[in-house]
């Protein structure tokens, strides 16, 4: 396991908070709506063989800029002013969800940019028969509930610790506010994107076949957020990809089963 | 003082089986469309029986796909109002802009209602509330920025000669030409409902509108509240003129205290616990960080945490009893908030038709005269000893 460093860069829509280590091909890590990054497992993992980044989007953590960003077209802007700051070219991109959906955005708009991708329980896709379920106005132990399978797990216990807060003003006890507003914001930086249309793009599915990134697509085969089907029909559509589906898995898969999923990315990348 | 009869329209005889949010996912279906009928007719004629008693004017508002209040267009109501009373003011607090796309069909709607009354329409402007950006899938993390934008469009419309074209960030229109025109020049009187956002109070105190506070809420936040709205004026150079807010509360009179209390407990709990169920949630990015701050300190007052009769009277959630409790109460919550609005709402809930009169014409003719007395037209309302209090 190798550390990452938490820097600052100023990007053209102002400061952002970034984690970084290792050493190797670059990789870059686009988190969730959860803004998860600091500390994850999977990344300390992978930084034994690659330079990892993980840059927190804009809006989310501690990174300015998020009223510079109104959609996905400005999201890919901001991802390439990234590439341009930390010199990348051509990096490997590991999306989780909300990441993975930038990721596809990205890839579609400048196939050239990506050299590799590893998308895990990505959104993106808009499918009749599967909807992507409701995130919003849900209590964070419902969240938890959609989002783990194991809920014992300390960030999915956590949770259920915040189930007072509801997103319900009304209904709330008297909540500290520093605990409620790291997801506010998160919730909030995701609306910008995915409020309406819910968390896809209706054209990202006919522009799948301008990618030319390998893609690995990840699936937890519980997944209480995104349908399987999304998983197949990215799989289906872009032209060079493949699918691992993790039983027993859910959604937030990141967190809760770092170290298969770090051996899914090392050897898809390395290979 | 100024008085006002506030209506919500809500839906009463909701299914008894059913114990689910009133809000954005409480299904259609327990709507029945004859009895619905027969409700909006019957709140009509309870709008217009105001102007008979005095009033000075009527209030309706604008909420979406929900049981609570039955008005997802408001004007329709108060068109109807316009049209059939000939004195008093007709408020509409307010239209939610953002949910309007161009927002140009409120400077017509409200000019259409403004020109039917005579110059008698108060145009209330709205945020819109959280359940709304779920009902209309309307994206809340922009829910301020439409709201600003439609209200500059809507205000430039009523007072700049048409067409010109507008451009903003949400609206882009290439001939804005209202026709019609509202009588009242420059423009309407203009009311802003909020529920404590600072940014709200803010936008008020800048453009000198008059702020209305959001009900449901223990007399303690109101205070809090509009003494961050009056700091808002002191901050914009001046001193808010007690015209410039306005108190939102249920009231309810009959001959005695233990009277009014038999006959509209019922009718307060079927609001509290059936209609009011789901209109507090909060869509992400509706509300300001700082903002959050400030709405949650009153949050654990809200009424739907109220179980016990005790709290609602010691909160004044609701002004109930003889005439006499109901004028002192009344003398001391405004003189503590400084409201120059009262806007009563003499239905709530469940509370039937020959209940709603007898309240409206008690209050009409034992309270309203004593607080008129006791806040003469003019004079200033908030007392800081009745705040401290």
């Amino acid at each position: 396991m190798a550390p990452l460093h938490e820097e600052f860069v100023d990007a053209p829509v102002g400061k952002i908070q970034a984690f970084r280590g290792g050493s190797g091909a670059p990789l870059v890590y686009l988190h969730s709506a959860g803004g998860e990054a600091p500390g994850l497992a999977v990344l300390e993992d992978l930084a034994e063989r690659f330079e990892v980044l993980a840059p927190i989007f804009p809006g989310f953590g501690e990174s300015e800029g998020i009223e510079e960003i109104d959609d996905m077209d400005d999201a890919v802007f901001h991802l390439l002013d990234l590439w341009a700051l930390f010199g990348l070219d051509r990096p490997c991109v590991l999306g989780s969800s909300l990441g993975g959906w930038m990721a596809l955005e990205l890839a579609v708009r400048y196939p050239e940019r990506v050299a590799r991708m590893v998308l895990v329980n990505p959104v993106g896709l808009y499918l009749a028969d599967a909807p992507i379920a409701e995130m919003f106005g849900r209590s964070p132990a419902e969240l938890a509930e959609m989002l783990f399978v194991d809920q014992e797990h300390p960030i999915a216990a956590a949770m259920h610790a915040m189930e007072e807060f509801t997103g319900d003003v009304g209904k709330s006890v008297q909540i500290p506010i520093e605990l409620v507003l790291p997801m506010w914001k998160a919730l909030g930086a995701t609306a910008r994107l995915g409020w309406d249309p819910y968390l896809h793009d209706p054209k990202l599915r006919r522009r799948l076949r301008r990618i030319t990134a390998p893609t690995l697509v990840v699936a937890g085969a519980q997944d209480g957020l995104v349908p399987l089907q999304h998983a197949e029909t990215l799989v289906a559509e872009i032209p060079d990809a493949r699918l691992a589906v993790l039983e027993g898995a859910a959604h937030w898969l990141v967190l809760e089963r770092p170290e298969e999923l770090a051996v899914l990315t090392r050897d898809f990348l390395s290979s | 003082m100024r008085f006002f009869s506030f209506h919500l329209m809500p839906y009463i005889g909701l299914d008894p089986s059913y114990d689910g949010p009133a809000w954005v996912t409480c299904p259609n279906q327990l709507f029945d469309p004859v009895h619905g009928g027969a409700l909006y007719n019957r709140y009509l004629d309870e709008l217009l029986y105001a102007e008979e008693l005095g009033f000075d004017g009527v209030c309706v508002n604008e909420h979406h796909q929900n049981a609570y209040g039955l008005m997802p267009s408001p004007n329709l109501m108060a068109s109807i109002v316009a049209r059939q009373s000939t004195r008093m003011k007709v408020a509409v607090v307010g239209n939610a802009l953002p949910l309007y796309d161009p927002p140009t069909r409120v400077a017509e709607e409200f000019a259409m209602i403004d020109c039917i009354s005579g110059g008698r329409l108060i145009a209330g402007m709205v945020v819109g509330g959280g359940p709304e950006y779920y009902s209309f899938s309307v994206n809340p993390a922009y829910a301020r920025e439409r709201f600003q934008e439609a209200h500059d469009l809507i205000l430039k419309a009523w007072t700049t000669p048409g067409p010109f074209e507008w451009v903003s960030k949400h609206y882009r229109i290439r001939y804005v030409n209202p026709w019609p025109r509202p009588v009242q020049q420059p423009h309407p009187e203009i009311w802003i409902p909020g529920a404590g956002s600072v940014e709200t109070m803010e936008f008020v105190a800048r453009h000198r509108y008059a702020y209305m506070g959001i009900p449901y809420f223990s007399l303690d936040v109101f205070k809090r509240t509009f003494g961050m709205f009056r700091d808002a004026c002191a901050a914009e150079g001046y001193e808010a003129d007690p015209l410039q807010a306005g108190w939102l509360v249920p009231i309810y009179v009959a001959e005695t205290d233990a009277q009014a209390r038999r006959e509209y407990e019922e009718h307060l709990w079927y609001f509290v616990k059936r209609l009011l169920p789901g209109i507090t949630i909060q869509p992400p990015g509706y509300t300001s960080a700082r903002s959050l701050a400030n709405i949650l300190k009153g949050a654990g007052t809200f009424m739907l945490n109220v179980t016990d009769w005790d709290e609602i009277v010691a909160g004044r959630y609701a002004i109930v009893g003889s005439p006499e409790t109901v004028t002192e109460q009344l003398v001391e919550a405004l003189g503590a908030l400084g409201t120059g609005n009262l806007l009563g709402l003499f239905q709530l809930g469940s509370l039937p038709a020959d209940l709603t009169r007898r309240n409206l014409e008690l209050f009409a003719r034992e309270v309203k005269p004593a607080l008129e007395r006791e806040f003469p037209a003019g004079a200033p309302v908030y007392r800081p000893t009745a705040a401290a209090a």
